[in-house]
């Protein structure tokens, strides 16, 4: 679409006054700015909880038997604060439910992606404010009936975070904890599905003026790719939710199968369900961080996104490719080989996209000029624990090797690297990165390095170690591997992933107190402190207006017009500024 | 300023990296044998172990120019004030054909041999199942929370016979013989795992799946779980003994004629098994 054509086909938007009750401004608000917030409040809490699951978890692997510190003797009150088998089970089932769906998803999706898409592509609001409303009352709604799930007799879900079938069901996991977990689970695809819609339609309908597809910030693509797939994939958790709810509350039998229950189902068709769903959902959780640092890197390196419409096009071939490569999940179910070996190739045509992407972000950084902020620091970290993470993937979609490490450590440290590290790495950034626009204070940069230090280091070290304890054939899921003689001299390594994870999560204490410290009494923000070109930081004031733009903008440049030889003054040219009019004369003319 | 703060940073690096490495003292006070793959035991073991190598080379290497590109970039190309960064979109034929020349060189020459020897394997080993001509010895596995049980065919050749081996986590197997293993679950998805042997394989209520493998080396092995199956799951493995064929060929006759002895026709769940033939 030309740009001159646009202008008919951008939807007017009118300025509503805002809201001045506290319910309407704050509670229930359909602001995007106010609903970014209370969805990134809200992972964050989860990402406090999730983390303090991790570290019971990772308590238990080092310290078998050993009451768990301080707060054990209330959390683990009926075993004498040790944690016990079955709150393992759960707490490992709810450490990666939560991290998933509760934490990740409200920061990444939820948050920048409610705050960034209308801001960057030069719109008042989300196409459906309602409907972003009721986006966020579901998912809050879901983090309650998740959270209540603790408290009901025979504890919470205990069957993984992917609940497979027949585990899941009744022979498995009696009781209410389980069911809750579906609950949860639909609610919160109901709220990411509102979410996906709304982020669709905005992007396609609420460009600015001469905002053309590839003249919008590799964020909006990544959120907007993030979107589609929300749209497309989650219906299919919801199915599976909505089957294996009725197999466990109305007696039906599609899942259930063998001698326990004379059933006609089938396990396995969970599987495929889950992992339609699955595999779309790792690229769900790291897309918005590859838009988001594909920016950054070009925004610090003060140098333009090298190849940024192969970028684009790289994450749309991800997002075609993710949707074919689920069975990679599944090779040790015994699928017909042809169908295997399929899943295989498709499974490393992936690793095409992804090194476009890699050589994109490095020639980004190449010969730029780097600022190392915080955010800059984040994002190089993300390319250095998301390279550790893909290549290491390479082992798992390889049959022969996958026959070895599947359901081994290797898959939780490899997932955790791409996923997990990543994410977190791409969610701080972010955080950092929006901090000023959104709170309209500045954060304190030398502590916010400081995070990263504490972050970066251990957060390797972790994952690392679990890369190497599965190479050694240990098991996922173990509540006590010392259990199996083969793994007792693994021990020391367990420490040493337990001891790191302690520091990784201390170490976010700099946060906390840089983060609550800041958003009250932190120094006024100007509105363009990066200098950067997108829309939000040269258009909007920190924080915005509640309508964000008094005018809307009209876009002439691409979002990464940095170290331009014909602008004298400054390193950057913002997405509405003309060239100095000399230059652009010049341009024109060996075209003309 | 601005020195104090990078300093303050560098600090917190140091912090971090000291605290990391009490936890990796707390590893080289008690220096472990090995951390690599326990020891292979099968025939067919090595290969899996080739692709591991020549994956771990391969990546090794693609890691360590990222990474160096990274750190110099970070470090060597900071903004310091002076000449601006290098104006270049990328956008240009010969920006598009490096990418597209090193994306499929890495694709080509790490993938596409990966996938050839794959295919190689997997056709060729490890999804061509043994036949008659192999004499195999077959073996039946019924996984349930949280044993393994195990079902030889007895001297009959036949499954679900009286003379049937029926033992719980504990297989006995001849050396140099290759095993064909029949595998289901009563309960809940379990997964057969031999990581001696390089290979495992889930256990479904419902339905058979498969496996075969050819232990070279007598010994014991473990027999794992690698699906989670629910609270006890860390409990549930067995012991996997290789042994001589005249040490098998004993212990399979004794416990034939055991097992014979002990059999009774009422009692319907011991006879889980179920008649196949190669």
């Amino acid at each position: 679409m030309e740009s001159h054509e646009h202008d008919q086909d951008h939807d007017e938007q009118h300025i509503h006054p805002e809201p001045t009750s506290f319910i309407r401004k704050y509670i229930f608000s359909m602001d995007h700015k106010v609903i970014a917030k209370q969805f990134i409040w809200l992972g964050l809490s989860f990402l406090f909880l999730g983390g303090t699951m991790a570290m019971m978890i990772r308590w238990q692997l080092a310290n078998p038997g050993v009451p768990f510190p301080i707060i054990g003797k209330w959390v683990f009150a009926g075993s004498n604060g040790i944690v016990s088998p079955a709150a393992y089970t759960s707490l490992f089932t709810m450490h990666g439910t939560i991290m998933i769906f509760f934490a990740i998803t409200p920061i990444m999706i939820g948050g920048y992606g409610n705050f960034c898409i209308p801001l960057m592509i030069g719109a008042r609001d989300m196409v459906f404010p309602t409907l972003n409303m009721l986006s966020f009352w579901a998912q809050f709604t879901s983090s309650c009936v998740l959270v209540a799930s603790f408290f009901v007799p025979m504890g919470a879900a205990a069957a993984g975070w992917t609940s497979y079938a027949t585990l899941s069901t009744q022979l498995g996991t009696p009781g209410w904890g389980q069911t809750m977990w579906v609950i949860a689970i639909f609610l919160a695809g109901m709220s990411t599905i509102m979410g996906a819609v709304n982020y669709i339609t905005t992007v396609i309908r609420l460009r600015a003026p001469g905002m053309t597809w590839f003249k919008m910030p590799l964020t909006v693509w990544g959120l907007w790719l993030t979107a589609i797939l929300n749209a497309l994939f989650v219906p299919v958790l919801g199915s599976a939710a909505i089957l294996l709810f009725l197999d466990r509350t109305f007696g039906t039998h599609f899942f259930l199968a063998g001698a326990m229950v004379k059933g006609g189902g089938d396990p396995l068709l969970y599987q495929h369900l889950f992992w339609i769903f699955g595999h779309p959902e790792v690229y769900i959780l790291i897309l918005p961080a590859w838009g988001i640092i594909s920016d950054i890197l070009s925004f610090f390196a003060r140098k333009p996104a090298y190849s940024y419409k192969v970028t684009a096009l790289a994450m749309v071939a991800i997002c075609v490719l993710s949707a074919v490569v689920y069975g990679h999940h599944m090779f040790v179910t015994s699928m017909s080989p042809l169908l295997g070996e399929s899943f295989m190739v498709l499974t490393m045509i992936i690793s095409v996209p992804a090194c476009v992407l890699f050589l994109n972000w490095l020639h980004t950084i190449w010969q730029g000029r780097l600022r190392l902020t915080a955010p800059m620091l984040f994002s190089l970290g993300l390319v250095f624990v998301f390279g550790l993470g893909g290549l290491t993937g390479i082992y798992l979609a390889d049959i022969p090797t996958d026959l070895y490490l599947h359901d081994t450590y290797f898959v939780v440290g490899h997932f955790h690297l791409t996923m997990a590290a990543a994410v977190f790495l791409g969610a701080f950034a972010s955080i950092y990165f929006w901090f000023p626009k959104m709170f309209g204070r500045q954060f304190n940069h030398t502590w916010a390095k400081v995070h990263f230090w504490l972050s970066f280091i251990p957060i390797n070290m972790v994952f690392c170690g679990m890369l190497v304890i599965g190479n050694a054939g240990m098991q996922r899921r173990l509540y006590n591997p010392n259990e199996y003689e083969l793994f007792r001299h693994l021990h020391p390594l367990n420490v040493f992933i337990s001891y790191s994870a302690f520091a990784l999560y201390f170490g976010q204490i700099p946060f906390i107190i840089n983060f609550f410290y800041s958003v009250f009494f932190g120094k006024k923000a100007e509105q363009n402190p990066w200098e950067v070109t997108t829309l939000e930081w040269t258009h909007a004031s920190s924080p915005p207006v509640h309508h964000n733009y008094d005018v809307i903008p009209t876009v002439l440049n691409g979002p990464h017009e940095f170290s331009n030889p014909l602008v004298t003054d400054k390193d950057w040219l913002g997405q509405c500024e003309p060239l100095p009019s000399a230059a652009v004369v010049a341009e024109k003319k060996p075209a003309g | 300023m601005k020195r104090s703060r990078f300093k303050l940073a560098t600090h917190a690096a140091y912090v971090s990296a000291f605290l990391t490495l009490i936890a990796a003292s707390r590893v080289w006070a008690d220096p472990p044998t090995t951390w690599g793959r326990p020891f292979d035991a099968s025939l067919d073991g090595n290969k899996i172990d080739w692709l591991f190598k020549f994956t771990t080379i391969a990546i090794g290497i693609l890691f360590v120019i990222m990474a160096a590109i990274l750190i110099w970039a970070t470090v060597m190309q900071r903004d310091t004030g002076g000449r601006k960064a290098q104006y270049e979109h990328g956008i240009g034929r010969k920006h598009l054909l490096l990418t597209a020349l090193v994306s499929s060189i890495i694709f080509f020459g790490v993938d596409g041999t990966l996938l050839y020897s794959s295919f190689v394997d997997l056709t060729e080993t490890f999804w061509k199942w043994p036949t008659a001509k192999d004499h195999p010895v077959e073996v039946e596995v019924y996984a349930q929370q949280w044993v393994w049980n195990f079902r030889l065919a007895g001297p009959d050749g036949k499954f679900n016979t009286p003379d049937d081996v029926v033992t719980i986590n504990d297989l006995h197997l001849p050396v140099n013989t290759p095993v064909f293993v029949k595998i289901k679950s009563k309960d809940v998805i379990h997964s057969f795992y031999l990581p001696n042997m390089r290979i495992k394989q889930d256990a479904f209520p419902g339905s058979i799946t498969q496996l075969w493998f050819e232990p070279t080396k007598p010994g014991q092995y473990v027999v794992g779980c690698a699906q989670h199956c629910g609270v006890s799951h860390y409990k549930m493995h067995g012991t996997m003994t290789v042994e001589s064929q005249q040490e098998y060929e004993r212990w399979l006759h004794d416990e034939s004629t055991a097992a014979k002895r002990r059999f009774d026709q009422a009692d319907s769940d011991a006879h889980w098994g179920w008649d196949w033939e190669i």
